[in-house]
């Protein structure tokens, strides 16, 4: 990469074209967004906002149901993050260091959990859900999206737990270690940063995620992109879609620096079977 | 003991734990997860194949509630337009991820590493952020509609409540996993053997049909499948940007469950969904295992 020749003329062009139409593309939404944010009057087809300001913020930050709603989604995703990693994280371990009978089969297994439909299936999990009277709990809810945070939670704590030397637990197993010393403290510091993207991974998916809650959460249980997905359908003032916007994008961006490193790897890219 | 691929090529150290702790607490560390998989995928997707194949308890198998399902023609207008969408979807998103991922691999230009952040950039952003997004961007009154008026052009059609909007925003959503899946296919194809095609005076067209292609079929085939699945079971971003009638089979189906209160309806829209998915889901999970057995690793 450090040596790494400049290309010549078209090769540059074609560069400066591709990340001109992605930057349109993928960031022109996204800074719409911010700027209907902070703006306090804005007409279209005004080109900019007429009035700048917070003055939204506050009437979103005053709305009964968003008070209502930001402790639920938070202590939901914080129940589905712990239980997910308490499931998986056991897992993660066992496929990347044990070696046990049928362990091919329920690898596939769990690779062949990435092909079901997601939304049918939880329409399967909501009929199931009905029947056992669970509809519109907190445990539907929970359980839902514990669904889909399972393959996270083992491929990359997996991957992270492969890269840890296994000379480095030999040796400390040769001096005397036990088992548990080993992986307190040789395995799972190592693998700490990927198991901790993980943690943040699932927190942040399962607190944006709309199919699952509105399925069987609704009406009892409203987390806050249930509110945004009515705010924005009613379409009565579009700063208060803009506003939780950017502000349910706020722990999205918090994942962004921390784990970026991680989605340029190949191992994330291994839980989808590349 | 089953003797696993990984085993045979761990090396002697992990070989030697790994017969000394036994499959036991292995079988033991996974089961939880297992568990889980079975009581939350396995067991509801089964029940609702079963549920609507034995309505009501019926003893005798019958298959009324899908003769019902095709004989409704929104039901399989739904259908139809769930498929084109997604059909649609994916040519646009293999076209889109190729070209970048092609460029980021053999590009040696300083707009390299901005390209791969951006294109990565959607993983970071909630599907009901970008779908409201997408609304303030290509929606009647957004920033191309703005833009347009100010240069004086006029006639814009927005694709917002159209189904041009709903592949929009899924494009936008999916561009990261496309790419990701790609790029690292075409990582796996080595300099040396495009160099070598190169010096016995091939063209890029050439190369790219007969040595780079052919590697990355598995790739595709993999992208494809996982987009394919990830589409057509799509929720949100259809629901907000694209059209009220025909409907996505997702958005269809939520409204069965919750606004019609007909469970057993939804359940066999669930089933169908599931069926056409079938054969994707199959090949994707026939794919992967395949490289996960030659090179025993979980992925």
């Amino acid at each position: 990469m450090m040596t790494r020749r400049r290309g010549g003329i078209s090769d540059q062009a074609a560069g400066a074209l591709l990340l001109a139409a992605l930057i349109i593309f993928v960031l022109g939404p996204l800074v719409c967004v911010m700027v209907w944010a902070f703006a306090d009057v804005w007409r279209p087809p005004a080109f900019l906002p007429a009035e700048w300001g917070f003055k939204y913020w506050g009437l979103v930050l005053a709305r009964a149901d968003v008070r209502q709603a930001l402790p639920v989604s938070l202590t939901i995703s914080a129940i589905v993050t712990l239980l997910s990693a308490v499931v998986c994280l056991p897992a993660a371990y066992a496929f990347a260091r044990l070696e046990f009978p049928g362990k091919r089969w329920l690898l596939l297994s769990f690779i062949a959990v990435n092909a079901f439909p997601r939304f049918p299936l939880y329409v399967s999990i909501a009929v199931f859900f009905l029947s056992s009277g669970l509809i519109g709990t907190y445990t539907a809810v929970v359980l839902v999206q514990l669904v889909f945070t399972l393959l996270f939670m083992i491929w990359i704590p997996a991957a992270a737990f492969r890269g840890v030397d296994p000379r480095m637990e030999e040796a400390a197993r040769d001096v005397g270690a036990s088992h548990l010393t080993v992986l307190l403290r040789i395995t799972l510091p190592q693998a700490a940063p990927a198991i901790g993207a993980a943690l943040l991974l699932t927190f942040v998916n399962t607190f944006y995620d709309v199919d699952g809650a509105l399925l069987v959460g609704v009406p009892d249980v409203r987390t806050l992109p249930i509110i945004m997905l009515s705010l924005i359908t009613g379409q009565i003032i579009v700063q208060y879609g803009a506003v939780l916007s950017v502000m349910l994008w706020v722990p999205s961006l918090v994942l962004l620096l921390f784990a970026r490193r991680l989605f340029e790897s190949r191992s994330f890219a291994a839980g989808f079977g590349a | 003991m089953v003797a696993s691929i990984g085993e045979i090529s761990a090396p002697a150290g992990r070989r030697r734990a790994a017969r000394q702790n036994g499959g036991a607490l292995g079988l033991a560390l996974v089961a939880p997860a297992f568990g889980l998989m079975i009581l939350l995928i396995l067991l509801p997707a089964c029940r609702s194949l079963l549920g609507t194949i034995f309505p009501d308890g019926a003893a005798l198998p019958s298959l009324k509630s899908y003769q019902t399902f095709f004989a409704d023609t929104r039901s399989v207008s739904n259908l139809l337009f769930t498929i084109q969408v997604t059909v649609v979807t994916l040519a646009i998103l293999l076209t889109i991820g190729l070209t970048l991922a092609l460029y980021l691999r053999f590009s040696q230009s300083r707009f390299v590493g901005a390209i791969q952040i951006i294109a990565l950039f959607p993983l970071f952003v909630p599907g009901i952020v970008i779908s409201f997004a997408l609304i303030r961007f290509i929606g009647p009154t957004g920033l191309v509609a703005t833009t347009l008026h100010v240069l004086g052009i006029s006639g814009y059609q927005t694709p917002y409540l159209h189904p041009s909007g709903a592949i929009i925003g899924l494009v936008w959503e999916n561009i990261p996993l496309t790419i990701m899946l790609l790029t690292a296919g075409l990582a796996q194809i080595s300099n040396s053997s495009i160099e070598a095609a190169r010096d016995v005076g091939a063209g890029w067209f050439r190369i790219l049909s007969q040595i780079i292609l052919p590697q990355l079929t598995r790739s595709i085939v993999v992208a494809a499948s996982l987009n394919f699945l990830g589409i057509f079971g799509s929720f949100t971003v259809p629901y907000i940007l694209g059209p009220a009638a025909p409907q996505m089979m997702s958005i269809f189906m939520q409204n069965t469950f919750s606004e019609r209160h007909d469970s057993g309806v939804a359940e066999t829209q669930a089933a169908v969904t599931f069926l056409v998915c079938l054969l994707v889901g199959v090949i994707y999970t026939a794919c992967v295992f395949r490289d996960t057995a030659r090179n025993g690793k979980a992925g």
